[in-house]
């Protein structure tokens, strides 16, 4: 009883570790978004006891949170975040649906219809992601100007649904191959089409892995940088490309840089949180083989 | 009480009483105390730090653009009303105060509309080879840096020759009043002018009256001076505050920034008159000997530092001087930053060991100075689609009533014209606290007198950014052997990719 109790504590003790050691720069990133320059460097770190201030959420989104009005700071980078956080959000958004929608009518072709080639086309497919983005940025910085996509919401979002695509597609044939084929089989004898079956069937089956893959894509988008800053100038940026101007000529502002961080946190939070219900599920899928 | 420590209090006084933490009578009882009765209140009301500042109390406030430079505006900007232009740049704090506070005056009254791209350096490079390779267009305007001045000389209009279009040409522009030495150090590539001087970090040095006077030590003047110094705070108060400091990171362009300074202040340079690299020489040497004592006064982590480390650095305390851009002093005096607010003092930089290479005994346009400079120009790009509307707003951007504007509202920055260090709006600010204008004369004089700028040849972006500092972290770390090995290998490398052009 003794023993099984001791090991019961020790393992709720290295589960708080392991969550403590995930949490802490994420505490340590949002406290020092409430921090004035002073108390962000001083020595040793003060974790806890500082004045908080709303300051650098102040400066990077050009709101009055009630201490002292709209304030500016010279050299502090760019202004007016606001705008940028909800560039994001269209993007990764928008992205992140095309790339489920054309990855689940793919991935299930690939899992269930037989044809010519289908394995080369995985290896294909997954062959995509081993080109290093840099190679490709210039190219298509090109591309987009001949289409006219440059520094549009259209050219982001395809870009990044682009280059979501083919960990898509991978990730929900994995999931589709764990759903039993006679399922399929049975729709289809009581005269189901292979539509309907996708439809009605084999989706709602694979929610949970939809989830997973939706949160990847998700996250992908919502950190990408090197597209965003070559495939936009003044119309349209996403959070990760507006950071990087918090790196002035007389240092960086980390107060104000960790304040769009840890407001950028949000939203992507927000859209684990719908999504979390078919999560666990979906992370759980394909772990197992019939 | 100390001179520092009064200075101290009353930047923390006025940056309360800004900041509506502390009532008019309170405020006026503390700064009576300093004995500064009245003239301290009109300091806090008239001459407050901008940043803490609301953008509509700005607008209130005197500093507003001249009605002669808007009514040109108005009246050149009808025929290009609705134009839209943009310009990538780099966060500097001119471009922020356009950016941010200033555009809106130009874009009401020209109709122009403007759309500034702030990026780090490095971005902006990429951004702009982009454009030029691809004759694009994206942006109308180009920030160039003095390093880039010779890969970009074909691409931008001479506003020599863009002046003489008298339809557009600013009254009273006057661009004879841009400093010479700036014309010269950033400018100018050959024959071309390459932009007109847009902004003007400049090496100053920088450090802790009250350290230096509380163990006596004369002020750092001179190479010795300064290494004398920064030992002596090291062994009295090491390791909690260090001598001096550094930015140091290996690869990274301000290691080549600190390297020229010294290497100049020994009487090197990097090319010779035949245009070989020779910081293998013996004067070199002795720069890198010096370096090598001097860095043993810089905090342990300086191997790591850009100028952003650096500038930490000396704000909270841990070093007591820094041999760097003046564009920090401001920030220093800031006391919600810094911890030395009003501690620092600003001089011109040490003299030189010997005298100075001459250009002549260099090659590519260098000058040799220890006051190293790190300058950009504004020009307007060839292939833009409004070149004589991003000529109106390239004028605007630069001429001395902006420029007056964007010191004050851009906390500190050094103009690159004259006119403007005289300005009565920029010495009004010339006080303790954030923003302060007061390092200025130093910087003016840094210019005239002790400038160092690298040399203009299209390889040189990649020599300054890359293969010197590469090399110079490796034997930093350790990885290259001695000095003069070093240099060698350094010598065969560049004078390489000079060669191939």
């Amino acid at each position: 009883m003794n023993a099984s109790v001791a090991s019961r504590t020790l393992r709720t003790l290295a589960a708080w570790v392991v969550v403590g050691l995930f949490f802490f720069p994420i505490y340590y990133w949002t406290s020092v978004a409430f921090k004035y320059g002073n108390d962000i460097f001083s020595r040793p770190p003060n974790l806890f006891h500082f004045t908080p201030t709303f300051d650098n959420f102040q400066k990077v989104f050009g709101i009055s949170l009630g201490s002292g009005g709209v304030t500016v700071t010279p050299g502090g980078g760019n202004f007016f975040m606001a705008p940028r956080l909800w560039d994001s959000i269209v993007v990764a958004t928008l992205s992140t649906l095309v790339a489920i929608v054309i990855a689940t009518l793919a991935a299930y072709a690939l899992s269930r219809m037989n044809f010519r080639g289908r394995h080369q086309f995985v290896n294909w497919v997954l062959s995509t992601r081993m080109m290093p983005p840099v190679a490709v940025a210039v190219p298509m910085f090109f591309i987009y100007k001949g289409f006219g996509l440059l520094d549009t919401f259209t050219g982001m979002v395809l870009i990044h649904a682009l280059m979501n695509l083919p960990l898509a597609v991978l990730l929900m044939k994995s999931f589709f191959d764990d759903i039993p084929a006679e399922i399929d089989e049975s729709a289809i004898v009581d005269g189901a089409s292979r539509f309907t079956i996708f439809r009605r069937i084999v989706l709602p089956m694979a929610k949970g892995g939809i989830a997973a893959t939706a949160v990847l894509c998700f996250i992908f988008s919502w950190t990408e940088f090197l597209f965003a800053l070559t495939l936009t100038t003044t119309g349209l940026k996403t959070v990760p490309v507006v950071s990087s101007t918090f790196v002035t000529s007389i240092g960086t502002a980390w107060g104000n840089m960790a304040a769009l961080g840890a407001a950028s946190i949000i939203p992507a939070f927000i859209f684990i949180l719908l999504v979390q219900k078919h999560l666990v599920r979906g992370l759980t899928m394909g772990s197992l083989k019939q | 009480m100390k001179d520092s420590m009064r200075k101290a209090y009353l930047a923390s006084v006025t940056d309360r009483f800004v900041k509506g933490q502390m009532d008019r009578r309170s405020f006026l009882r503390a700064a009576g105390k300093l004995g500064l009765g009245a003239g301290a209140l009109g300091m806090g009301l008239g001459a407050r730090p901008f940043w803490t500042m609301s953008q509509a109390q700005a607008q209130d406030q005197e500093l507003k653009p001249n009605a002669d430079v808007m009514k040109w505006l108005a009246d050149v900007g009808k025929p290009f009303a609705g134009t839209t232009l943009k310009l990538a740049t780099e966060s500097t704090p001119p471009s922020n105060a356009i950016a941010t506070q200033l555009k809106q005056y130009f874009e009401e009254a020209s109709g122009i509309k403007i759309e500034i791209e702030v990026l780090p350096l490095e971005q902006v490079l990429q951004k702009l080879t982009l454009d030029v390779a691809s004759s694009l267009g994206t942006y109308d305007l180009y920030y160039i840096d003095q390093s880039w001045a010779a890969n970009f000389s074909q691409d931008v209009f001479d506003p020599r020759e863009q002046l003489k279009n008298a339809d557009l040409a600013m009254p009273n522009y006057n661009i004879d009043d841009f400093l010479k030495p700036l014309v010269d150090g950033i400018a100018m590539y050959k024959d071309t002018m390459v932009g007109v001087p847009y902004d003007i970090p400049i090496f100053i040095m920088q450090y802790r009256k009250d350290i230096w006077d509380e163990l006596k030590l004369p002020a750092p003047t001179t190479m010795e001076d300064l290494l004398n110094a920064s030992k002596a705070i090291t062994d009295a108060k090491g390791p909690n505050v260090y001598g001096t400091s550094g930015q140091m990171k290996s690869g990274h362009y301000s290691l080549e920034c600190d390297w020229t300074a010294w290497l100049w202040g020994h009487g090197g340079s990097i090319f010779d008159k035949d245009g070989k690299f020779c910081g293998n020489d013996e004067r070199g040497l002795e720069a890198m000997a010096y370096w090598d004592k001097l860095k043993a006064t810089m905090p342990p982590g300086v191997n790591g530092w850009t100028w952003d480390g650096e500038g930490q650095s000396v704000a909270q305390g841990v070093a007591a001087s820094m041999l760097s851009w003046g564009e920090f002093f401001p920030f220093f005096d800031d006391p919600k930053a810094s911890k030395v607010s009003g501690l620092m003092e600003a001089i011109v930089p040490p003299k030189p060991t010997t005298t100075l290479r001459t250009v002549q005994e260099t090659a590519f346009g260098e000058i040799p100075g220890v006051g190293h400079q790190g300058g950009s120009s504004l020009a307007v790009s060839k292939y833009s689609k409004a070149p004589d509307a991003a000529w109106i707003f390239m004028q605007w951007a630069t001429s001395a009533d902006t420029q007056a504007l964007i010191t004050v509202l851009g906390g500190g920055t050094g103009p690159t014209r004259k006119s403007v260090y005289d300005d009565p709006r920029v010495k009004a600010n010339a006080r303790v606290g954030a923003g302060t204008t007061r390092h200025l004369p130093v910087v003016r004089e840094t210019i005239a007198n002790y400038m160092g700028s690298e040399p203009d040849l299209p390889a040189w972006a990649e020599i300054s950014s890359d293969t010197i500092p590469v090399a110079l972290g490796k034997y930093f770390a350790g990885q290259l052997g001695s000095a003069k090995e070093t240099m060698d290998a350094l010598k065969s490398q560049v004078d390489e990719i000079v060669a191939k052009g």
